[in-house]
């Protein structure tokens, strides 16, 4: 009960905050928190509730990117169009990299999903059609409002919360179903699982398949709201890593972990480099390294497992009781 | 959940930095966004850049009479805004097209900038200079060169800089000087590297040449990062063409260098498509065994106490590095930049926007080496162009072509070692 108040109290705060901040700098920022938000959470099917730490996902984020994008340079079509194109993409990508990769544990099926992204950023840097190495770009003035290329950044606030919110109630509707018990029992030992009758490899293939669906709406989101993408900036690694370590960070395998993950990474990244980007070469990333160096040193179970236990110790009452099987889980 | 506390906490953080900002504006200064580089694999374009836009901003905002005729170089300040002085307001694009967006609508909304100019990688270009159009902002280009960069529609985008399709007309016309003075240049042989850049260079020229009725007798392709161009050199020595024109990256550029050398090979005439073949590392390692190779810049350092000799020595005593043709022609779009402010007599954007359109500079008012600067409907400099250079008596190039620009006079034929 008093966690449902607090929710819709968060809920409300966030629904608010464009309003609050009003200046189109700070409209953006709220928007790209959302956005990383997005990836983060769909990253957290797979990397937390499953423990499979993907650090190929920006493959479906591609798969996303570009379908919007070509729906727009080939077809004419609004980049809206892309996005269930880049969900079968992905999810069949998934299914096809995700049967031989998930029988991999641990390192090994973190490698061969870095194996596979770089894979991807090769060959459509050499692949004409998605625009080799100069990139595909969307609709620079907008034909209509399915073009989604607004100057505002509040329509893509709204847009991008509302995403989020389905994203978390998928997320939040498998953790209590039954493919959620055998994820956790995964995660915990998968061979007591396997043992004790529980689908691990079938398991773990939906995880992966459900988390590329949502990672590609996040990448369309993201190809339409900055009307370009190329190899680089749609499957460079460096993208599979800012979602993970927001999602580390925040708190892997909690619901609203990448999310606080991204409300604090992704400001901080864009104020430090507004603040510092201007004046030497990379300060930015020395201060942007450091603070995820002392929150990995000092937290690694991620803010909001620090939170849940802060607000646990305060009340001498026995804690609520889905609030202490989650920090349970993060420690 | 204390997390809104934390937006809310980053969120004051950004607006006490946007406030900081204003506070430290003058009405005296006219404010400018620079997005570069500073970080990432092109870092060191985001340096260099600043250090010769400080040289830029030397000349505009200080009085120096030595320029003689360039714009802006007599008095301090913007004369046609009661000498307001110019002042560059930094961002990092980190290399990334989402960043650059970012800081291009920082850098409108926060910092009140008039105008942008960057962004170096042509796809941050093309972001940055999207937010730009959407705010009505003016974003003057001076270094990428994506033609689509141009084929966008856009009213508020100028681009200074040639194109492919601006060098290929360079080498046509150059050919047919070189023609008239005597040389054969019937027989094109283009040798080129299988990238991106190799191949839409090469399909450009061979496209540019045909329109003019010169066949590109034949096409050489090999791959990049290559260990042995015996064969590709055996092939151009068996079919001896009269010009060979080579587009390749700076290892690859060693290796024909070195191998040419081995089986003796010299075409009449080897003309090098820029990159490779402008690496210091190149002249470096193989420049006494390719003497005579002509290049294309368009940069030149001219004669001792022209207007560019004064400013190359500027950026060198700053920077101690030599100009570089990239820098330049960054540092040029400053320039046009700023000298369209100065005639708009305002800071009004579209006022800007208007005295850009308008613009019309002639040779001896711009650095590069260009036949003036004029903007058409998309907002390419029409008169963008570029000079001949030859690597001439040990180890420097010289500008030799065309005859209003050269220093020394083409040597014929490719002399090699």
């Amino acid at each position: 009960m008093r966690r449902t108040l607090w929710l819709l109290i968060a809920l409300a705060l966030v629904v608010a905050y464009p309003l609050v901040f009003t200046t189109p700098f700070q409209q953006r920022l709220g928007a790209l928190v959302l956005l990383y938000a997005i990836a983060a959470s769909a990253w957290n099917i797979v990397g937390g509730y499953a423990g499979q730490i993907s650090v190929g996902h920006v493959v479906f984020f591609g798969c996303g990117a570009y379908a919007a994008m070509g729906a727009y340079t080939h077809f004419a079509l609004s980049p809206l169009v892309g996005i269930p194109a880049g969900i079968v993409f992905a999810v069949l990508i998934a299914a096809v990299i995700g049967r031989p990769t998930l029988r991999l544990s641990g390192h090994y099926f973190s490698m061969a999903t870095i194996a596979v992204a770089e894979l991807a950023r090769l060959i459509v840097t050499n692949t004409e059609y998605l625009g080799a190495a100069v990139g595909l770009s969307g609709p620079t003035v907008a034909r209509n409002v399915f073009d989604l290329s607004f100057i505002s950044a509040l329509p893509y606030y709204y847009l991008f919360l509302a995403v989020l919110i389905i994203t978390l109630a998928i997320t939040w509707w498998m953790t209590r179903s039954r493919m959620g018990f055998y994820l956790r029992a995964i995660k915990d030992s998968e061979r007591a699982a396997r043992s004790l009758g529980a689908p691990a490899s079938r398991i773990k293939l939906y995880a992966y398949m459900l988390s590329a669906g949502l990672t590609s709406v996040a990448g369309a989101l993201y190809a339409m709201m900055f009307g370009f993408v190329d190899p680089e900036s749609g499957l460079g690694i460096l993208i599979s890593v800012k979602i993970l370590i927001m999602a580390a960070l925040g708190g892997a395998g909690l619901l609203f972990g990448p999310f606080v993950g991204a409300a604090i990474l992704v400001p901080l990244e864009e104020i430090s480099n507004s603040l510092l980007g201007g004046k030497g070469a990379g300060l930015t990333f020395v201060v942007y390294g450091a603070i995820i160096v002392l929150i990995a040193r000092f937290q690694p179970g991620g803010i909001l497992a620090l939170i849940n236990r802060l607000w646990a110790k305060r009340r001498a009452k026995p804690m609520d009781e889905s609030i202490a099987q989650e920090a349970g889980h993060a420690s | 959940m204390r997390f809104s506390h934390v937006i809310g906490l980053f969120s004051a953080a950004a607006m006490s930095a946007a406030l900081v900002g204003n506070a430290a504006a003058q009405s005296k200064t006219v404010k400018i966004g620079g997005i570069f580089p500073m970080s990432g694999n092109a870092a060191s374009i985001g340096v260099h850049v600043k250090h010769a836009f400080d040289v830029a901003l030397d000349i505009i905002n200080n009085p120096h009479p030595e320029l003689g005729n360039f714009p802006l170089a007599k008095n301090g300040g913007l004369a046609g805004l009661g000498g307001a002085k110019v002042e560059i307001v930094y961002a990092d694009n980190q290399g990334s097209p989402a960043t650059g967006q970012n800081q291009a609508l920082r850098l409108i909304t926060e910092e009140k900038v008039v105008a942008l100019t960057g962004a170096y990688q042509s796809g941050i270009t093309l972001t940055a200079s999207a937010i730009a159009e959407k705010y009505n902002i003016p974003f003057v280009n001076g270094e990428s060169v994506a033609p689509n960069l141009t084929e966008r529609g856009f009213k508020w985008f100028f681009r200074v800089t040639p194109i492919a399709t601006d060098f290929a007309r360079v080498y046509y016309e150059f050919l047919n000087d070189m023609k008239a003075a005597g040389a054969k240049t019937d027989n094109i042989a283009i040798l080129h590297d299988n990238t991106e850049y190799g191949a839409s260079v090469a399909n450009t020229l061979t496209t540019a040449f045909k329109e003019k009725g010169i066949a590109v007798a034949l096409d050489v392709a090999y791959a990049t990062n290559a260990t042995d161009v015996q064969s590709q050199v055996l092939q151009l020595k068996e079919k001896k063409p009269d010009v060979v024109i080579a587009i390749s990256y700076t290892s690859d550029a060693i290796l024909f260098a070195k191998t040419m050398q081995a089986l003796d090979y010299k075409p009449p005439m080897l003309l090098a498509d820029d990159s490779g073949y402008s690496d210091p590392s190149f002249i470096k390692a193989v420049g006494k065994i390719s003497q005579g190779v002509f290049n294309r810049s368009s940069w030149s350092v001219g004669p001792a106490g022209s207007p560019t000799a004064i400013i190359a020595k500027m950026y060198k005593d700053k920077s101690g590095d030599d100009m570089d043709d990239t820098v330049a022609r960054q540092m040029q779009a400053l320039f046009v930049l700023c000298e369209a402010i100065d005639r708009a007599g305002s800071t009004e954007p579209a006022k800007i926007q208007a005295a850009l359109k308008a613009t019309d500079l002639k040779p001896d008012q711009i650095m590069m080496g260009y036949k003036g600067v004029k903007f058409d409907d998309k907002g390419q400099n029409i008169l963008a162009s570029g000079l001949i250079i030859q690597l001439q008596d040990g180890e420097n190039y010289v500008s030799v072509w065309p005859k209003a620009s050269a220093e020394k006079t083409p040597i014929m034929p490719y002399k090699g070692w």
